[in-house]
């Protein structure tokens, strides 16, 4: 199998699985408990966190929590709570679904136009921005075209017109596969675990330690009483070995997806398949349309070959087509034709030559099939 | 006292000698549903009282009888002695819960009580509103609740206040087997149910045309035929592989007979399968005119190339009567699922809505229309719902 549905989750790192197995068969004490094993458990979560840190500037916190989604909404709910609130209109629908229960609630919510390949218009959501804004979240890497939005250059113009807004970025599809830090004027990024070699069910919320989180999970009052219920040690455990892994090999993983993109830019027949993503995406996303045909089509003759691909967001398949793309301006037809092809550093120059000769076949064939 | 279910047959007491027949089927088949449950049926004349079950398999024996055809109602129900006293000790209880206007009805068999069924009625309305008076009051010909005390021969009294609804018609298998034609969509599970509740043993037949349409598709046609086998007392579900035979169409024929080529191939796919595995009958969710293959020309297209009767129970429904039934049986919010069926790929933009038969049988000569069946008919896979 080759599998390039690296947006939707990615395989688990088998180091780190196997460094924190320990967790999960000898050491599988709770961290509340006061016994010395209890303990012990504790500060693997408390070494956890500091690795999550360690890239970030110090008046970054640390919040475990279930998974990007979570994250986004613990965000969202603590602050997003008066005057006008601003997004993209081409967020992954954790931020987007967020925003219309806002607007349910009252609150006057606004969203950004996308660009053709995902970006937030800046300028128009600079002139979103008031005195009445109180809270901004942008997605850092649009999980659909690979857009990368400059999120610190982004916040720190939104707080030249308002300093007193809270940013917020999801950094789902850009956290341990893009070299950035955060600036001081980024306030929430949202990241998610099995996306970059951890398990599903782990994701965090950086925050500043400044912000106080309106916590809606109550109970036993783990992660400082911002997060309720006994924490996922061996996931925590597994995303933290992971990250570290991951940020190690940040920058030639990054050189090297790029060169699997190119090559697969560079074989891919253009003729009838049109190219979504610009220059100014994410290596490890590449969205394209095979025009007038279907995307899922097109998906289960790759499946027959034994290449897994995507048709766009894995968490909005009900929907016959993406609302993300259809936001960044495309027609019926690029939309029906929308296929996402997301690498990891796992797959090869040999995986990915194979895989864009046949996806040049199966259009060709298809469209062969269905020109009548 | 000792709590019980009253199981009442639909049309079987109609049935003049074969009556047995039928109620010896229906009793297979309540057993069949309440596998896994512990408790004993015997028949009331033409009843049965499930008793002896455990307190906590209640509503999962509710269920699954409402699935069951042949029955037409169930009552939840208690057993005392024939006793005034005895009586009067359970149905004060069962009246707790009562608002608005009430009735006791008593069915005395048992000719040796003393006291006369209008009479033992009277009494017992009156210990009731002695005790709810200020909830209820007494409506002899229009009651929204009825106490019904039920005198058995034995010295015992079956009492209870609820009816409930079931299937009704006849058991499974007392009308044959049938094939349904069953896709993704609202309508031919519908189809399936209204079949089984005449008593017809179902399989279902369903294509798909992988690549077009995926494995979700595929799933999603099995989760309604899970339900719709519960009605049927299980069912065999066959998935033909219909790519081939929908792109040699799409090649060689006119684009606007795409879906009546397809309905034809279908119908004759369907029924070597039947004949094959007993079936007698097809059964499919067309409506009249609903879509351009459920004309009466498209319908006389696709009838031409069978010779087994075709059960369409839902030609006369309006799309909103069909919706009404799918969603009381509970498969409308699977069915309307948006993954793609077989029938929306290479959708013509234009379909023949009167097509001409000598026109149909033009096109179709341009395909080898037996070795098409027969390959789609090597690889049938077959899963048992």
């Amino acid at each position: 199998m080759i599998y390039l549905d690296n947006a939707a989750t990615t395989k688990p790192l088998f180091n780190a699985v196997k460094q924190s197995e320990k967790y999960l068969l000898c050491e599988y004490f709770n961290p509340s408990a006061k016994y010395k094993q209890g303990i012990e458990t504790k500060k693997s979560i408390e070494n956890a966190r500091q690795i999550i840190l360690k890239d970030l500037p110090p008046y970054f916190d640390v919040v475990f929590t279930s998974c990007g989604t979570e994250s986004d909404n613990t965000a969202i709910f603590s602050f997003a709570k008066r005057g006008n609130v601003i997004t993209t209109s081409g967020e992954h629908s954790a931020v987007y679904e967020c925003f219309n229960q806002l607007k349910m609630r009252g609150i006057e919510v606004r969203f950004a136009k996308v660009l053709k390949d995902g970006r937030v218009d800046k300028e128009h959501l600079l002139s979103l921005v008031d005195d009445k804004t109180t809270f901004v979240s942008i997605v850092h890497v649009n999980n659909e075209t690979g857009g990368i939005n400059d999120v610190n250059d982004l916040s720190t113009a939104i707080k030249r017109k308002n300093p007193s807004v809270i940013f917020h970025s999801d950094g789902v599809q850009a956290f341990g596969k893009l070299p950035f830090s955060l600036s001081e004027s980024v306030d929430l990024y949202s990241v998610s675990a099995h996306k970059i070699g951890g398990l599903k069910g782990v994701g965090a919320l950086i925050k500043k330690k400044k912000l106080t989180l309106a916590p809606y999970i109550f109970g036993g009052g783990q992660e400082n009483g911002l997060r309720s219920g006994t924490e996922n040690v061996f996931g925590i455990n597994v995303f933290a070995v992971a990250y570290n892994e991951k940020q190690a090999n940040l920058r030639n993983d990054y050189e090297y997806v790029l060169s699997l993109k190119e090559l697969f830019l560079s074989k891919l027949d253009k003729d009838v398949i049109k190219v979504i993503s610009s220059e100014f995406c994410s290596p490890y996303i590449l969205s394209l349309s095979a025009e007038g045909l279907r995307g899922e089509v097109i998906m289960h003759m790759m499946e027959e070959y034994g290449v897994i691909i995507g048709t766009g967001s894995a968490c909005s398949s009900k929907n016959p087509h993406s609302r993300i793309l259809k936001e960044c301006g495309y027609g019926a037809k690029t939309l029906d034709g929308a296929i996402r092809i997301s690498f990891s550093a796992l797959n090869t120059k040999e995986e990915v030559e194979f895989a864009v000769e046949k996806l040049n076949e199966c259009v060709k064939k298809l469209k062969g099939i269905m020109k009548k | 006292m000792k709590k019980i279910i009253i199981v009442r047959v639909c049309e079987i007491f109609l049935k003049g000698k074969n009556r047995f027949y039928f109620v010896n089927l229906l009793e297979e088949h309540i057993k069949k549903a309440l596998n896994g449950v512990k408790f004993t049926l015997s028949k009331l004349q033409m009843r049965f009282l499930i008793e002896d079950f455990e307190e906590s398999d209640y509503l999962k024996i509710v269920e699954k009888l409402k699935k069951v055809s042949g029955i037409h109602t169930i009552s939840p129900a208690v057993v005392v002695d024939s006793d005034y006293e005895k009586i009067k000790e359970c149905v004060i209880p069962m009246c707790e819960d009562l608002r608005g206007t009430f009735k006791i009805e008593t069915n005395r068999a048992d000719k040796s009580f003393a006291i006369p069924s209008v009479e033992l009625s009277r009494m017992l309305g009156g210990d009731v509103l002695s005790v709810y008076g200020k909830n209820l009051t007494v409506d002899v010909k229009n009651p929204q609740h009825v106490v019904k005390i039920d005198m058995r021969e034995n010295g015992k009294s079956l009492i209870y206040t609820q009816v409930i609804k079931c299937v009704g018609g006849m058991p499974i298998g007392s009308s044959g087997h049938g094939f349904l034609m069953l896709s993704g969509g609202i309508d031919s599970p519908v189809a399936g149910y209204l079949t089984c509740k005449r008593g017809m043993k179902l399989s279902s037949v369903h294509f798909h045309s992988y690549p077009y349409t995926g494995e979700a598709a595929k799933e999603k046609v099995i989760t309604l035929g899970k339900m719709v086998a519960e009605y049927s007392a299980g069912m065999t579900l066959y998935v033909v592989k219909f790519t081939k035979i929908q792109e040699a169409i799409h090649e060689k024929c006119a684009e606007d007979l795409m879906i009546t080529m397809m309905r034809r191939f279908m119908m004759r796919i369907t029924e070597r399968l039947a004949l094959k595995h007993g079936g007698q009958a097809i059964i499919t969710g067309e409506s009249l005119g609903q879509v351009a293959s459920q004309t009466v020309e498209s319908i006389t297209s696709s009838n031409s190339v069978v010779t087994m009767p075709i059960f369409r129970p839902l030609i006369a429904f309006d799309k909103l009567e069909t919706i009404e039934i799918a969603e009381k049986i509970g498969t409308y919010e699977t069915s309307i699922l948006p993954y793609e069926d077989c029938c929306t790929v290479f959708l013509p933009k234009y379909p023949a809505i009167k097509p001409k038969m000598d026109r149909i049988l033009k096109e179709e000569a341009r395909l080898d229309v037996e070795s098409l069946i027969e390959e789609a008919l090597l690889d049938v896979e077959v899963i048992h719902l």
